[in-house]
């Protein structure tokens, strides 16, 4: 893997082939979470834009206290937050609403699709359905499943990004599990009553 | 344990990061309770789904745009110091 220090220095040296490194390593991981929390390329597509150029404008006092992709993470999660926050201003996030609201989403659905056969699992539809399901998270939740489940980030870097406690983080990411299982209950256990087996 | 208490732990349990004493509790509360046991299996099998999905990719077009956009600016940075 790419030394970070290496890579840095090479940076602020303007070597090109440090930039395509910087590049593939972390734009398509940026645009994932920016898309996710977004639901727009051009939007993510910006985020990306703009969490790169933050980077090359404090290269020179980038000092590696925290690690290059959490740094760039953290950007572009923020740059996202802005544009959700502009597109209605007027309205707090979901997640501000349900902020003080630690209740846990109780399960209503008890089919058992977990063990159903594969090919409903692999079919374009029920990859719809993740998606789907994901976008339907709060805010807040979804970062949190997008960077710990998704990006296979550590809790820790996970609330480094956001700017939350470890706690916090595993508190959603709990919520968003649960309210997912239920989401994908009601789709997939439909499809194994009717006799998918 | 009872339902309540093992739906707050679920996630915990999963990420086996509760004590041997929980754990225990858990696995017997689990091993009586069929509704629990649903949701434990389908919890799982949720996050499976999620974490063999193909991570999502720039599209190619707009990749490579945005990639020589980025490259401009970082070439015409000011030389550091
Ligand atoms: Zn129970």
């Amino acid at each position: 893997m790419i030394d970070e220090r290496d890579l840095i220095a090479a940076l602020r040296q303007k070597d090109p082939h440090a930039f395509a490194t910087l590049f593939d390593a972390y734009s398509d991981k940026l645009f994932g979470l920016a898309v996710g929390l977004l639901h727009d390329e051009d939007e993510a597509e910006g985020v990306v834009q703009e969490a790169f150029l933050r980077l090359f404008e404090g290269l020179d006092k980038f000092e590696g206290r925290s690690r290059l992709g959490t740094w760039l993470y953290r950007v572009a999660y923020n740059a996202s937050i802005d544009r959700l926050r502009k597109r209605r201003p007027t309205r707090p996030l979901a997640d501000e609403l349900d902020a003080g609201d630690d209740s846990l989403p109780m399960p209503a659905i008890f089919t058992d699709w977990s063990s159903a056969p594969e090919p409903l699992f692999a079919s374009a539809e029920a990859h719809a359905e993740l998606e789907r399901a994901v976008a339907r998270l709060p805010e807040s939740l979804r970062a949190v499943f997008i960077l710990r489940e998704m990006e296979g980030l550590s809790t820790t870097e996970t609330a480094e990004v956001l700017g939350i406690n470890t706690g916090a983080v595993k508190v959603r990411l709990h919520r968003a599990r649960l309210l997912l299982r239920e989401h994908l209950s009601g789709y997939f256990a439909e499809r194994v009553a009717a006799g998918g087996n | 344990m009872e339902c309540a208490e093992l739906l707050q732990y679920l996630s915990e349990y999963i990420d086996n990061n509760l004590d041997e004493e929980l754990t225990a509790e858990a696995q017997a509360h689990l091993a009586t309770c069929a509704n629990c046991k649903v949701v434990l299996d389908t919890t799982q099998q949720t996050i499976f789904l999620y974490k063999q999905q193909e991570p999502r990719k720039i599209p190619a077009r707009r990749r490579r745009r945005l990639f020589n956009q980025l490259q401009d600016a970082f070439l015409k940075r000011p030389e550091s110091s």
